[in-house]
């Protein structure tokens, strides 16, 4: 043993070490895509199953049908003479028709200001109170007058309604049921969850009149196809990436697909046959939206508080009617009125890659990791780099006799003030984008973000030609390489942070910053051409080009939906973006262009760089 | 650095950390409430929240400790009485503790300047001569983010941070017995400092005026117990007249004591008394104090020569195994490390220590998040987080301390200097 120290003590000292780390680094992103992409497969991917004893999914008859059809054409026929009005109008007809089946309705208004936009609307709510219960728990049934992408949920509506009035007339309940009408998908729900939690700003959102007890689960329903249905769509993305207990999922898939026979589907991927690529596309899929950390549907906003939620939106052309729907959303009722604590059970991280297959956070986590230890790697790699002598004292007196006893330890001194100061700069200045975009209006989004763009393709080289030209020193290689690793340091915390909080996201910075591990101070004009030219291929500001490109819209519709997702859900997904990922790029670019030629090649380039 | 330090520069500094503080209080409002609820800030023994609700009782003359939620020294309560209502003029509050800030500061400074770090008494360090001016050791203080947060959390250990930086600074200016009366303030706040007594009794002894020592350090030691004592009585029995009867004992330094409020914190005892069974829980608090106090004898007499470093060593040490450890602790062990600039070269953990302790910064509350509010997470993610925490903490105390050793081994071995040391 004490051998095998001396010489691990012994390799410390190897030169070679420290070449080592790029290669590690490197290793560490391969290693970190190809541990997702072998998700999907069988042996690392789990099969689905219900946790928690008490849910019971599709073990008790429902019995909406019937009758009810008939109580449904009414309210459909009711529902579609309000298209088009106001909301206010909607819910001055709603709210009696509620107030008609026995049970107490309140109404909020909220306005928020986004963008340059309001967004304002008046949500109309009803409780049920549980006959079996005292008030302490409640499940909410949610139908918002428009989902998000505006349709009008012409079936969704009378279907609530129905619903309502028939979970009036039995006598099983344990928890209330609240319904709640929202005038939109996003802004709506979030309003009415924020006041039913009191976390509410009173200046923008009213608070509620009624409320009931702690919410235990939420089902909106977003019904607006006209025809028989084949398969429901299971929409589970919440706010910022989170996830519903996956108890609520499998349950749903059991009661629709095990007792209904209606299939489900997830992320849009209406056609699954279960192989491998539509397992990963299935997942990808997931990550990405995960990723974006918008609200996809009126479910959203609950995911925050700990209630467990998702969407339903039937799809697809089949034979299933409305009322095939609204036993599905009975069942699910039935089996969370069943609940005697909170989900807990199951998992709140997993990534769904088919309706009954998923992998948990154990599984797929260390790819996130890997990916931002990759930055870790470098960082240290870059601090011990120049901790040694500078270059020009490399060979070391190593001819002594007894190397063994007397090779020295020496560690040059490094002045820390200046990268200290330049990665602390550049990190405050990441403020200034996050406010810009985030409280500009839309008619100057365009405008700004060419301006932006446009300086920001400026700014590595005015920094680095500051650092070159301004201190009285001239800036060393070592500093540069200490602004490196400090900002890497950083990069490398704070996506290490956010892969515990939201893992695609995570990955998605992690991978697009990756380049940034390995671009070196360039010596020569071409390599720096080069290296900016990639360097400005991945910036952030290329990225949300490209990516606005590639799913059709453009880039003013990209950062509106980002700034309405920050000031109305509290989306941190630009915080991410401008304060992690935009900091951790300029500061590459300044690593980048700060190289100087190299000493033999003389000080004559030194003038054209400026 | 430049030792130069004009009155415009040193004033400069000052107005700037006011400023900022003042500026976070105003233009951030909702920003000290925030972090005033923070577990990592305030804990039970130093809560700004829970010095509220001590204050309320107390000006409806009830007892403070009634209730079960005050555990802090009942002096803060005719202090904070005497400030207008903190819900009306919160800007009274607010510059009470910028300027407590501002005195630590400059107690740091004076200690800074004394040049006692580098030169004590018995002990001249080869390189004493790089070291920071009191400017860079103040500003490093007053702008060090732990500072600021634990100044805007107006946790009320910033009390305890400037008593015993002030005694300290006393101890070094040949004051003792300022010092001891500075360190029984502290003692009183907190009780923790009580424990610095030896080696503070040690550098005053070291640093008193020639003209009027006291030759004998039994005597002196002595004489600065038995100050202490005076003065904690006299404390003490300012608060039982104050509060009417002797409750306060048991409700702070009791709670100190037994840790009965579980309440978590980035310390190592919460998580361990939760999970005990309860006829184990007196054994281990005694052992937990034991090991504590235990640093105290050790440390004082191996590294004798110089009771500024005993002193930065063991404030280190006391913001990893206190009973409620909090960032401000933190801080203040933050503040004395610059001091030692001289042996920074030795020291060999840096960049690793800082590393984890900012990754444990930026983990805590994403961990606290995912098991309180999240609920996606449980408290051993917090745990992990606050074991992390401690592990930077003490590479650095560790780091620190092999770094001070190796330095005076090189005088006492001149030949051995720059050379790799090895276990035989």
């Amino acid at each position: 043993m004490p051998r095998l120290l001396a010489s691990a003590l012994q390799l410390r000292r190897d030169p070679r070490i420290l070449k080592l780390p790029p290669y590690v680094s490197l290793l560490c992103i391969l290693v970190g895509v190809a541990w997702l992409f072998l998700l999907p497969l069988d042996q690392y991917s789990r099969r689905t199953y219900i946790s928690e004893n008490a849910l019971l999914p599709g073990q008790v008859h429902t019995y909406f049908g019937g009758s009810d059809q008939n109580v449904f054409r009414a309210y459909k026929h009711e529902v579609n003479e309000l298209a088009g009005k106001s909301n206010t109008d909607v819910n001055d007809k709603l709210e009696p028709i509620v107030k008609g089946l026995g049970l107490k309705t309140a109404r909020q208004n909220f306005t928020y200001h986004a963008a340059g936009h309001t967004y304002s609307g008046e949500n109309l709510y009803a409780i049920l109170q549980a006959p079996r219960g005292d008030a302490t728990e409640a499940i909410v049934l949610v139908a918002a007058w428009e989902n998000v992408k505006h349709e009008i949920n012409r079936n969704g509506i009378p279907l609530a309604l129905t619903l309502l009035r028939y979970f009036k007339r039995w006598s099983l309940w344990s928890k209330d049921i609240i319904l709640l009408i929202t005038p939109d998908s996003i802004a709506g729900p979030q309003a009415w969850v924020d006041a039913y939690h009191d976390a509410h700003d009173p200046s923008r959102v009213s608070s509620l009149p009624l409320k009931s007890g702690l919410l235990q689960g939420a089902i909106a329903i977003d019904y607006t196809q006209e025809t028989r249905f084949e398969s429901v769509h299971i929409v589970y993305d919440g706010v910022n990436g989170q996830l519903p207990n996956l108890d609520l999922i499998n349950s749903i898939v059991n009661i629709a697909g095990g007792q209904m026979g209606i299939g489900v589907a997830l992320q849009e991927m209406w056609h699954h046959d279960n192989g491998y690529p539509d397992r990963l596309r299935t997942m990808l899929r997931g990550m990405l939206k995960q990723g974006l950390g918008l609200a996809s549907g009126a479910h959203s906003s609950f995911i925050p508080y700990h209630v467990d939620a998702v969407t339903l939106r039937p799809f697809g052309d089949g034979w299933q009617d409305e009322m095939a729907m609204g036993r599905v959303v009975e069942g699910s009722f039935r089996s969370l009125n069943n609940l005697l604590e909170h989900l807990h059970q199951s998992f709140f991280f997993y990534l769904l890659m088919q309706r009954e297959r998923f992998v948990s956070i154990g599984t797929y986590l260390p790819s996130a990791m890997l990916v931002a230890a990759n930055f870790t790697i470098m960082a240290i790699a870059l601090w011990v780099k120049t901790g040694q002598p500078a270059e020009g004292a490399a060979p070391k007196t190593k001819t002594e006799t007894n190397t063994t006893t007397t090779t020295t330890t020496t560690t040059a001194e490094r002045d820390l003030f200046l990268p200290l100061g330049v990665v602390a700069l550049i990190q405050s200045l990441s403020i200034i984008p996050l406010y810009l975009f985030n409280h500009a209006p839309e008619s100057t989004l365009t405008t700004l973000f060419i301006a932006f763009t446009a300086l920001n393709t400026l700014l590595p080289q005015v920094l680095s030609h500051l650092l070159t030209t301004l201190p009285t020193t001239p800036t060393t290689p070592h500093q540069f390489n200490l602004i490196k690793s400090f900002s890497l340091l950083l990069l490398g915390m704070f996506l290490s942070t956010l892969a515990t909080l939201n893992f695609s996201l995570a990955l998605i910075t992690g991978l697009l910053a990756s380049p940034l591990s390995f671009l070196q101070p360039c010596q020569t004009r071409a390599g720096k051409v080069a290296a900016t030219a990639l360097l400005n291929a991945v910036s952030p500001t290329a990225v949300l080009l490209a990516g606005a490109a590639y799913w059709g819209t453009d880039v003013t519709s990209v950062l509106k939906e980002a700034a309405v997702a920050w000031q109305v859900c509290g989306t941190y997904s630009p915080v991410v973006v401008w304060c992690v990922w935009w900091p951790a790029w300029v500061a590459g670019g300044v690593v980048v262009l700060g190289g100087r030629p190299g000493t033999p090649r003389g000080v004559g380039n030194k003038e054209k760089m400026g | 650095m430049d030792a130069k330090v004009t009155p415009g520069r040193t004033a400069g500094l000052y107005a700037g950390a006011a400023v900022l503080r003042l500026a976070i209080f105003t233009l951030l409002p909702a920003l000290p409430d925030l972090l005033t609820g923070r577990v990592e800030i305030s804990t039970p023994v130093t809560s700004f929240k829970r010095l509220q609700e001590g204050l309320f009782l107390y000006n409806h003359n009830v007892s403070p400790y009634d209730g079960g939620v005050y555990h802090q020294a009942p002096l803060l309560l005719p202090l904070f009485s005497l400030l207008p209502s903190f819900t009306s003029l919160p800007i009274f509050t607010y510059l009470l503790y910028i300027a407590v800030d501002l005195l630590s500061a400059g107690a740091l400074w004076r200690i800074a300047d004394s040049g006692e770090a580098g030169s004590s008494a018995l002990f001249t360090s080869p390189r004493r001569e790089k070291r920071w001016s009191g400017f860079v050791v103040a500003a490093a203080f007053l702008l060090n983010p732990f500072t600021v947060a634990t100044c805007i959390g107006r946790s009320t250990s910033v009390f305890t941070t400037c008593a015993i930086l002030h005694a300290i600074a006393k101890a070094v200016s040949g004051a003792p017995f300022g010092a001891m009366v500075a360190l029984s303030f502290a003692s009183y706040l907190s009780m923790y400092p009580l424990l610095l007594l030896p080696p503070l009794v040690l550098l005053a002894y070291d640093r008193q005026r020639p003209e009027r020592a006291t030759k004998s350090a039994l005597q002196f030691a002595a004489v600065s117990a038995s100050t202490v004592a005076g003065v904690v009585g006299v404390l003490f029995q300012m608060s039982y007249l104050l509060t009417g009867s002797w409750e306060f004992l048991p409700s702070t330094y009791g709670v100190q004591l037994t840790l009965s409020d579980l309440t978590p914190n980035v310390g190592l005892w919460w998580y361990f008394f939760i999970e005990m069974f309860d006829s184990f829980r007196s054994f281990f608090l005694a052992v937990f104090w034991l090991h504590l106090s235990s640093y105290v004898g050790g440390l004082t007499v191996r590294i004798r020569r110089q009771p500024l470093v005993v002193l930065t060593l063991l404030l280190g040490i006391f913001a990893i195994f206190k009973p409620y450890p909090s960032i401000s602790d933190m801080a203040l062990f933050l503040a004395l490390v610059p001091l030692h600039r001289h042996v920074f070269p030795l020291m060999r953990y840096t960049f690793v220590s800082a590393a984890v302790i900012m990754y444990a910064t930026c983990l805590g509350p994403a961990f606290y998040h995912l098991w309180i509010y999240a609920g996606s997470g449980n408290a051993n993610f917090f745990y992990a987080v606050t074991l992390v925490w401690n592990l930077g903490l003490s590479l650095l105390v560790c780091d620190l301390m092999f770094a001070v050793l190796r330095d005076e081994w090189e005088v006492e071995r001149p030949e051995m200097a720059g050379k790799e040391i090895r276990q035989i």
